[in-house]
């Protein structure tokens, strides 16, 4: 099959609602949509907490942590399934080849995109915010729900940043999902494996949705790191 | 009768005294300005009195209950508001701004929303309600920020520049409305080098230099 004729047939199995197809846009999704829930919170707090409050070895946490936004996903991966192998700390808990298994890798991969953006728009955050909110009477609490909200673009753009790198990201969710069909089979792994099956229409039509997800996401970002910096 | 009282405030930075006041006693519904040159101390006794910054040392006492800045106690907080010279708005509505403080006080929604509403006729704020706050000029920042305090009526009101950078039009009006607060009996700290100001708050005036009051 030539490049033109599995493009046509890609277009055929995007257009008549190939249940396969779009299962595996659905894994994909569904599986990047629940780690961003749990990641979302969790790295939005963290950054938070580090770009407030100082501690001892604060600033190696920083660190630590923008080194890990360059991180391989698949030595996220290799780790990962070393803890849930069977001879693993966690293997007993019996979550390899699973979505959740998929979900703790893409949480950890989130993580230090949100943590790190998160951090950089809260120091940010004009001074003033924060005495503001505390010469008006806020509580703790109220002040960092207040900061949070003057520099929601900026977070906003650090969830798209991170939702763009789970959902395209295939080391970790190979390994730690194996793939395995209407399952954990998501839209990079079902692109591997197709190409390598040479059934490139099923590849090329998931590299379309995948390609307009990571076009719409980038959209968003640009939007957002936009009216972040009004 | 006093409703503040400071004794030994002391404030360095990098081996530089930035404050030194022996004592300082603020009558209840007494205003009084700040004067000084740049650096002399009057924005950081601001702060420190407005709980932003903490003295290096110092004791307080508010209407006869003594306090510590470490922690700035929050009974003192909900008594106290402080202004920037350029005052920082929200990113949300200018009805939300002026509210900011009333939620932070758990203000019931009926007695918010009454209050709101007489503080934005009292700031001449009404026309500009769907205005974002961001797109105001700089005198109806500075009226949306007194606004802000107003709502609160505040025991202790502090001021920093009120009227700095504003053309004259605002400049009165923001005289206006800081006359109504000394008229509603608000003891009020200006830091000013506006002679208008000085003169609406002619019961008292503190000369600061090198954080030290020389002049009372």
């Amino acid at each position: 099959m030539g490049l033109l004729d599995a493009t046509r047939a890609a277009l055929l199995l995007l257009v008549s609602g190939d249940p396969e197809l779009w299962g595996i846009v659905g894994v994909s999704l569904s599986v990047t949509l629940r780690a961003m829930l749990v990641a979302t919170p969790l790295g939005i707090a963290a950054g938070y907490l580090l770009a407030t409050v100082v501690f001892p070895g604060r600033r190696l946490v920083i660190i630590l942590t923008q080194g890990l936004l360059a991180s391989p996903t698949v030595v996220v991966g290799l780790i990962l399934y070393l803890l849930l192998s069977r001879q693993g700390v966690f293997g007993h808990l019996q979550l390899l080849f699973t979505q959740t298994a998929m979900i703790i890798g893409q949480v950890l991969i989130a993580l230090p995109v949100l943590i790190a953006f998160s951090l950089s728009a809260i120091q940010g955050a004009d001074p003033r915010a924060r005495e503001t909110a505390l010469a008006l009477g806020a509580s703790a609490p109220r002040i960092a729900w207040t900061l949070l909200l003057e520099v929601r673009f900026a977070l906003m753009a650090a969830v798209c940043s991170a939702f763009g790198r789970i959902v395209s990201e295939i080391g970790c969710a190979l390994m730690v999902g194996g793939n395995i069909a209407g399952v954990t089979r998501n839209m990079p792994t079902a692109i591997a494996l197709e190409t390598s099956k040479g059934d490139f229409a099923q590849g090329i039509a998931l590299g379309i949705v995948l390609l307009l997800v990571a076009l719409g996401i980038n959209t968003a970002f640009a939007f957002f790191q936009g009216e972040a910096r009004r | 009768m006093s409703l503040l009282s400071v004794r030994s405030l002391t404030r360095s930075l990098a081996q530089r005294r930035l404050l030194a006041i022996d004592e300082l006693c603020l009558a209840d519904g007494e205003s009084c300005v700040l004067t000084g040159e740049n650096g002399s101390g009057k924005s950081t006794l601001l702060r420190i009195l407005a709980g932003i910054d903490a003295p290096d040392g110092g004791t307080g006492c508010f209407d006869g209950r003594p306090f510590a800045w470490r922690p700035y106690p929050d009974w003192l907080r909900k008594q106290v508001t402080y202004v920037h010279q350029q005052p920082y708005l929200f990113h949300s509505s200018v009805i939300d701004n002026i509210a900011y403080g009333l939620r932070a006080r758990g203000v019931p929604g009926a007695e918010r929303e009454r209050r709101v509403a007489e503080a934005l006729s009292w700031a001449r704020l009404n026309h500009l309600l769907d205005t974002p706050p961001a797109r105001l000029s700089g005198g109806e920042k500075q009226r949306l920020a007194l606004a802000r305090a107003w709502v609160l009526r505040p025991r202790l009101l502090l001021l920093d520049e009120p009227t700095a950078s504003l053309d004259a039009d605002s400049r009165r009006q923001t005289i206006e409305l800081l006359r109504t607060f000394a008229d509603a009996g608000t003891t009020a700290v200006i830091a000013c080098h506006d002679r208008d100001v000085i003169e609406l708050a002619a019961m008292r005036r503190l000369d600061l230099v090198d954080g030290r009051i020389i002049t009372d």
